[in-house]
């Protein structure tokens, strides 16, 4: 690949913790730098001073859309990138910023006699996506760095990343973990989307989707298993997906306008 | 062929020899289930299991294998065989492990399988405690278990050690063998025999009489109705000892000129599985709903790969029962339901 010209990349933040950018920069000695003969980072408030005004080829996006102010800025960013991948689950699903979608003193119990200033106004918590095309997602809470670099690694010659459809379960088969239904717990991984290699049940910690539900979730038969073999109440099985897929979920809010 | 015996105590000593010369790997305990998986000293060995979460073909045919490294357009293959002793291995997985071995020689031949499968000595082990979803009692009971190298069966005072190949043969000088008894090889056979009859699930039908009416069921709504509360999470299919389907994907390291191609399992009851690309970014699945990939399972096991195989791929392991989050999967409960269509 010696003499093409890198590839521009950008990276752009919204309602999130930045974490996923602390997870980038996480990369580290030379793993990361390796990465860098390839693409020329030209926008990075996590790790550099310089901003840009010119096309991009890639720009990242990290955090959930809030508030319909940040709707220009994500058009503008869309109007420069030839790709727009978001990161992170705010990005790609809302993330947990969605939780508050459904209720309504959040302000209050969050800010308290602060709760009516005006710049802590915002709206429903929406992935990146309800304001602008996104081509492609690196889910997850954080996102992982991993899958992060094959992605972009696939884009660099010109391959369409395999990200897969199919739920956490099939990794976890793959890693030869025990069930945590079988051990008396509970899961989520029939519904939640893979390609993390299911690191939390492995390590006996149920799965809660952080990156999205799988292709055509059984959200039906998810209640059904939660309530028989792991014996949650009618309204915890109904919740429980709810932490990182308010989105997704039957009940979302911006549900029947898709 | 010949029938040895060895006792209690003996048996300790040469699984001790065995695992001081050799890669010797077995049933091991993990968590409250078991898998196949490395045996370090006599204890690790845990010939009372009743079923291992994976099927022992991970030994040769790992869920996740890389092929070959690639740099530009040069590549070098990944596979190392290593000599390796399997021991333990019940009568049913041995049944699958020969139709595996057929399916990846037949056409072309995969290199990737038959490498690490030829380098591997199987030694079977009688069933001491029968899983509750298993059913090997009752499926495909015309197609004899083959493939392996020797069988040991645990009887009163010790085991007795079919050897069937040279490799087997040669382990020999690791025990204190002597050669069986009649009553000794009585002994085995009762407990090889009544083993088969333990079994809590049942298919209550021949597997030509299920071959030819699962296949003529095709539009039966027992798909569609079962597969409901089915997640598409291809469980099934990775845990099945005859499951052998596989995707392959390449991926550049970081310094994107050398990268590595690897293969993993698949599932025909993932929804990806069945999407073929119809150029310009647009997708096809040509098996779109659950029950048709539920369905597809099933017609696999029961019936479209009989006549290869000589009987159906299916060998009552009871393992797709058991992993089966909603309990949809078991194959005894579809197709006794279909027999009484």
């Amino acid at each position: 690949m010696e003499g093409k010209p890198k590839v521009k990349v950008a990276y752009f933040d919204f309602a999130c913790c930045e974490g996923c950018q602390i997870e980038m920069t996480n990369f580290g000695g030379p793993a990361f730098l390796e990465l860098l003969n390839h693409v020329e980072i030209v926008e990075f408030r996590e790790a550099m001073t310089e901003t840009t005004d010119e096309t991009i080829d890639i720009a990242f996006i990290e955090g959930s859309f809030t508030r319909e102010a940040d709707r220009k800025r994500l058009e503008s960013i869309r109007e420069r990138a030839n790709i727009v991948i978001a990161y992170g689950a705010c990005a790609c699903t809302g993330g947990i910023n969605a939780l508050k979608n459904h209720q309504n003193d959040y302000k209050e119990a969050v800010y308290g006699k602060d709760a009516d200033m005006p710049h802590l106004d915002s709206q429903l918590a929406l992935p990146v996506s309800a304001a602008i095309k996104v081509d492609y997602e690196v889910n997850g809470c954080p996102m992982n760095k991993d899958e992060f670099a094959r992605i972009v690694s696939h884009l660099l010659h010109g391959k369409t990343p395999v990200i897969p459809k199919y739920p956490v379960c099939v990794e976890c088969k793959l890693s030869e973990n025990v069930c945590l239904y079988e051990l008396g717990g509970h899961c989520l991984g029939m519904v939640a989307k893979a390609g993390c290699g299911a690191p939390c049940p492995a390590q006996g910690i149920p799965c809660e989707a952080c990156r999205g539900f799988a292709s055509n979730p059984n959200e039906k038969t998810l209640e059904k298993v939660l309530k028989d073999r792991a014996g949650f109440s009618e309204e915890r099985a109904k919740t429980k997906s709810r932490m990182f897929t308010a989105n997704c979920r039957y009940d979302a809010p911006l549900k029947d306008k898709e | 062929m010949e029938t040895k015996f060895i006792n209690e105590s003996g048996f300790q000593d040469f699984v001790g020899k065995l695992v001081e010369s050799r890669n010797l790997v077995g049933p091991v305990a993990k968590r409250n289930k078991f898998v196949f998986g490395e045996i370090n000293k006599y204890e690790d060995l845990r010939l009372d299991y009743d079923v291992t979460l994976l099927p022992p073909k991970k030994l040769f045919f790992p869920p996740k294998q890389d092929i070959l490294k690639f740099y530009g357009q040069k590549g070098e293959s990944c596979i190392d065989p290593d000599p390796q002793i399997l021991l333990g291995v019940h009568f049913y997985d041995i049944k699958a492990i020969d139709m595996t071995d057929l399916l990846f020689r037949e056409n072309n031949e995969d290199y990737n399988y038959l490498a690490n499968r030829e380098c591997t000595t199987i030694i079977g082990s009688n069933i001491q405690n029968v899983h509750d979803r298993a059913f090997f009692g009752s499926v495909g009971t015309e197609v004899e278990p083959k493939g392996h190298d020797g069988f040991l069966t645990k009887i009163e005072g010790g085991y007795v050690f079919e050897i069937i190949t040279a490799k087997a043969k040669e382990l020999l000088q690791f025990g204190d063998f002597q050669d069986a008894n009649e009553n000794q090889i009585k002994q085995a056979e009762k407990v090889n025999a009544e083993v088969l009859t333990k079994c809590s699930e049942k298919l209550n039908n021949t597997s030509a009489e299920i071959n030819k009416k699962v296949r003529n069921s095709f539009d039966s709504k027992i798909w569609e109705k079962t597969a409901e509360d089915c997640f598409s999470c291809g469980s099934c299919n990775i845990v099945c000892p005859t499951c052998y389907c596989f995707d392959v994907q390449d991926d550049w390291y970081l310094d994107q000129e050398t990268g590595v191609r690897a293969r993993s399992w698949d599932g025909c009851l993932k929804e990806d599985f069945s999407e073929v690309s119809l150029g310009q970014g647009s997708i096809e699945n040509f098996r779109e709903t659950r029950g048709s990939r539920y369905r597809h399972r099933i017609m696999r096991k029961a019936t479209y790969l009989n006549e290869k195989l000589g009987g159906p791929a299916c060998v009552g392991c009871g393992r797709c029962s058991s992993v089966c989050t909603s309990d949809i999967a078991d194959p005894v409960n579809v197709i006794n339901q279909i027999m009484e269509e």
